[in-house]
C-alpha cells in the first residue's frame, strides 16, 4: 500500500522533482515489484485477420479497364473491382476482466507504428500481427478506420504514409484516402484518361471544423472507430496467438448509391454518406484460438 | 529519503543546488563567443512562435543545402525543364517574374494562379491560395504532381533521386538514411524553405527600436496602413492567415477556399498574402490581376463591387469601405515599400551552388 501511495504523490511533482523522486524511489518501488504475479510480465501475440468481400461472395480483383462484370448492387447495376483497400490505425484490444491492449502509434519519417492498410492487391497485408499483448482473455477489438490527425500533422512521415512510397495521399487538401474503391462499371459514363465507365470512391478527410456563427461545417472527419465482439473470448499467452478474423462487406459501403451518378467521389464531404456505413461493414465473422 | 520528498522546502533546496552546479558545469564549457550558425532556424524576436513542427526536422546545414539542390534541380519535373527555382526567384522574393503572371510549367503549359513569394512559411498554418495543404512537409508534392507545374507522379521524384549519382550520399551525410525515402526528400526541400525568413527590413528595424528607420512620409503610410489594411494584413507577417475575398475577380470562377472547405460561404475566398517584399512581387494578386501597388490601392477604394463573400471590411452598404485620397495611397505605397528586404533578397545562402 505505501508503495501506491508514493506513486501518487509523485505526480504531483515538477520535471526535475519527478526524475529525482523517481531515482530516490527507485529502491522502495523495486520491493513492489517482488510480490507482484511473475506472469503479469507474459505476452504473447495475435493475428487480426482481414477478409475482403462483395456481399457474399469474396472481393477478387480485375485488371483496370476490364469489362467482366462479377457483381450485382442490389438496384441491378453491375460493377467489377480494379483497386480496393483501407487504412487501419489506433488498434485496441479488451477483455472481460479489465485486460487491456493498445497497440503503440508513432509517425516519422524514418518509421511508422501503429498503421496498417490493407490492399486488396497485396494478400500479404490481409494479417495484421499484434506483438506484446499482454497475457489474458480478450472478447474485444476496436480500431480506427483510417487516418487520423496524428497521423498527418506531424509532416512527412514514412512507410505506408509516404506518398512516394505509395501512401494514398490526396496532394491538394492534405490527408489520405481511408477507405479506397475503384472500379468500372456499364452504369457510369465516367471517363478517366482511356479509361471508360469509371468509379473512383476515395474516402478521407480527418478534421471537422464547425463554425460558431451558425455557418454551414468546414471539413468532415470521416475517420470511424469500429467496435468488434468477438465471437468468443479468446486467450492470449506465451504459447496460444489466437486470430479473429474480421469480414468487411463493401456492398454495405456502398449501400443505396447508384454507379450512374456516384461514381467519383474525392472529396470530405462527398465521402461523408460513405464513411456513415462503414461500421456497418465490419464483423467478426469467427475467432481461430 | 521519504521525508525530504514530502517537505516542499526539502525540495527546493535541492532543485536549486542541482541547478547551480550544473549552471557552473555549463558555464565552464560554453564557448568564449557564441558560433553564429547560418543555417539555423531562428525566430525573429518580434514574430510569433512558428508553427512548423521543428522536433521533427531540425534544420542543418546539410540538410538546408541538399534542399536547396533540390530547389534548383530542373531534373525532377517530368521533361527536365522546370525545377522549383523556375517560378520562385530569390530576386522576386520567391515569387514568379511579371513576365509569368500565371506560372508557366512543362511544355509551356499555363497555370491558373500566380505563384507567391515564399518567406516566413514557418509561420504559416496552410499553404497555397485556398490553403489545401496544411503542412510545409506537403507543398513539394503538390508542386510535383500538378500537371501545369512540373507533372511528375512523387514516387518518380524519389526515384529520379535514388538514381542520381551523387544525391544518396547526401542524403546519407544530411540524414544517416541508407535509402532516399518521401520524407527525407520532403524534410530537405522544408529546410530549404524554412530558412526564407524575411524579417530586417526598414519596418522591422523601426519595430525593434530604431525611431529613425523611417522617414515622416512612410510613418503616415504606416499609421494609414494600420487604419486600413491592418484588420487582414497583420503585422508582423502582414497577414492573418484567414481567408477573404477581396474582390480580387470581376466575376467569380476560381473557388478558392470554397474548393477546399466545400461550403459556399467560402466562395472566392483566397489566403490574404503577406506584403512583405511586396515591391519585387508584382503582379499582384491570386489572378495576377494588377501590376502596380497603385491599381491595387485604386481597386480597394474604386473597384470593389457587391459579390456574395465580398468581405465587409471592403465593402459595405453598396459602397467600398476603404476610402483614400490621392496623396494618401502615395503614402501607403511609400510605407509597403519600407516592406523590402535587401538583406533577404540577395543572401547567398540561397544562391544556386552546389557548395
Ligand atoms: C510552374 C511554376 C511552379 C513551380 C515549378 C513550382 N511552383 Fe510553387 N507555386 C506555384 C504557384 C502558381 C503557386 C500557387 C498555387 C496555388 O495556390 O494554387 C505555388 C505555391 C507554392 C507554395 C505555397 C506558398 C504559400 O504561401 O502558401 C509553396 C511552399 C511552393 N509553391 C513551393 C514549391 C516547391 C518546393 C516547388 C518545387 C518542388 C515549387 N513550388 C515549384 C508555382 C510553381
Ligand atoms: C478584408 C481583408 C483585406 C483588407 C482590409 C485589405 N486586404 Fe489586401 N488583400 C486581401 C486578400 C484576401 C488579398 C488576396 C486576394 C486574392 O488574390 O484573391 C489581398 C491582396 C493584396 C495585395 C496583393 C498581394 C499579392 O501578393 O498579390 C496587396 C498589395 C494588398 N492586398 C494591399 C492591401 C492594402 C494596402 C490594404 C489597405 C488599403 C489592403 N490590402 C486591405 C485582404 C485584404
Amino acid at each position: 500500500m505505501p508503495c501506491k501511495n508514493q506513486l501518487s504523490k509523485m505526480k504531483k511533482f515538477k520535471s526535475l522533482q519527478y526524475i529525482i523522486s523517481a531515482l530516490l524511489l527507485s529502491v522502495s518501488l523495486w520491493s513492489c515489484q517482488e510480490s507482484e504475479n511473475p506472469d503479469l510480465n507474459e505476452t504473447g501475440e495475435m493475428i487480426v485477420k482481414f477478409d475482403n468481400y462483395v456481399g457474399n461472395r469474396p472481393l477478387v480483383l480485375d485488371p483496370t479497364g476490364s469489362t467482366n462484370y462479377r457483381y450485382t448492387l442490389p438496384n441491378g447495376q453491375e460493377f467489377n473491382i480494379t483497386r480496393f483497400g483501407y487504412y487501419i490505425s489506433h488498434i485496441k484490444l479488451e477483455g472481460p476482466n479489465g485486460e487491456v491492449f493498445v497497440d503503440p502509434m508513432l509517425a516519422s519519417a524514418a518509421e511508422i507504428k501503429g498503421y496498417y492498410r490493407v490492399d486488396q492487391s497485396d494478400p500479404s497485408t490481409f494479417e495484421i500481427r499484434l506483438k506484446d499483448i499482454p497475457a489474458g482473455q480478450y472478447n474485444k477489438i476496436s480500431f480506427n478506420l483510417g487516418v487520423k490527425e496524428d497521423g498527418i500533422v506531424e509532416g512527412a512521415v514514412a512507410g505506408i504514409l509516404d506518398r512516394a512510397a505509395g501512401g494514398w495521399f490526396w496532394n491538394w487538401n492534405s490527408g489520405f484516402i481511408h477507405y479506397m474503391f475503384e472500379g468500372h462499371s456499364p452504369a457510369s459514363e465516367r471517363v478517366q484518361g482511356e479509361l471508360r465507365n469509371r468509379i473512383r470512391l476515395h474516402l478521407g478527410g480527418w478534421k471537422n471544423i464547425s463554425p460558431t456563427d451558425g455557418t454551414p461545417q468546414r471539413f468532415f472527419d470521416n475517420n470511424v472507430t469500429i467496435s468488434l465482439p468477438f465471437d468468443a473470448t479468446v486467450r492470449v499467452n506465451k504459447t496460444m496467438r489466437p486470430s479473429p478474423h474480421i469480414h468487411m462487406d463493401a456492398l454495405q459501403v456502398i449501400g443505396q448509391a447508384n454507379f450512374a451518378i456516384d461514381n467519383n467521389i474525392h472529396t470530405p464531404l462527398e465521402g461523408r454518406p460513405f464513411a456513415q456505413r462503414l461500421s456497418d461493414a465490419f464483423v467478426v465473422d469467427h475467432t481461430h484460438q | 529519503m521519504i521525508e525530504i520528498k514530502n517537505k516542499k522546502g526539502g525540495w527546493i533546496l535541492w532543485s536549486t543546488s542541482l541547478f547551480f552546479i550544473l549552471l557552473i558545469i555549463g558555464c565552464s564549457q560554453a564557448p568564449e563567443a557564441p558560433v553564429l550558425d547560418r543555417y539555423q532556424f531562428e525566430k525573429p524576436s518580434h514574430f510569433p512562435e512558428p508553427t512548423y513542427t521543428f522536433r521533427n526536422n531540425q534544420v542543418h546545414e546539410k540538410g538546408f543545402k541538399l534542399g536547396r539542390r533540390l530547389f534548383n534541380d530542373p531534373t525532377l519535373s517530368r521533361d527536365g525543364s522546370v525545377s522549383c527555382s523556375s517560378c520562385h526567384l530569390q530576386s522576386h522574393a520567391f515569387a514568379d517574374t511579371w513576365l509569368h503572371p500565371m506560372s508557366i510549367g512543362v511544355d509551356g503549359r499555363e497555370g491558373k494562379r500566380n505563384a507567391p513569394p515564399l518567406l516566413n512559411l514557418a509561420f504559416h498554418k496552410e499553404f497555397f491560395w485556398d490553403g489545401g495543404v496544411t503542412h510545409l512537409d506537403f507543398t513539394p508534392i503538390l508542386a510535383f504532381e500538378n500537371e501545369v507545374e512540373m507533372d511528375i507522379e512523387f514516387p518518380e521524384v524519389v526515384a529520379r533521386i535514388q538514381r542520381h549519382p551523387e544525391y544518396p550520399r547526401l542524403f546519407k551525410e544530411a540524414f544517416d538514411v541508407d535509402e532516399v525515402t518521401g520524407p527525407f526528400v520532403l524534410h530537405a526541400l522544408s529546410q530549404f524553405m524554412l530558412l526564407m525568413v524575411s524579417a530586417d527590413s526598414k519596418y522591422d528595424r523601426y519595430i525593434k527600436g530604431d525611431s529613425k528607420a523611417l522617414t515622416s512620409l512612410e510613418l503616415d503610410g504606416l499609421k494609414l496602413f494600420r487604419q486600413h489594411c491592418e484588420s487582414c494584413h497583420q503585422e508582423p507577417l502582414f497577414t492573418d492567415l484567414s481567408y477573404r475575398n477581396n474582390g480580387a475577380q470581376r466575376t467569380i470562377t476560381d473557388f478558392g477556399r470554397e474548393i477546399v472547405t466545400e461550403r459556399m460561404q467560402d466562395r472566392g475566398k483566397f489566403k490574404v498574402p503577406s506584403l512583405r517584399n511586396i515591391e519585387v512581387t508584382s503582379p499582384y494578386m491570386h489572378n495576377a490581376r494588377f501590376e502596380t501597388l497603385r491599381q491595387v490601392l485604386d481597386h480597394y477604394t474604386d473597384g470593389v463591387t457587391e459579390q456574395v463573400t465580398i468581405d465587409p471590411k471592403v465593402f459595405a452598404n453598396g459602397k467600398p469601405v476603404i476610402v483614400l485620397s490621392s496623396d494618401e495611397k502615395e503614402k501607403i505605397i511609400a510605407f509597403l515599400k519600407t516592406l523590402t528586404d535587401p538583406g533577404f533578397l540577395s543572401n547567398p545562402i540561397f544562391f544556386n551552388t552546389n557548395d
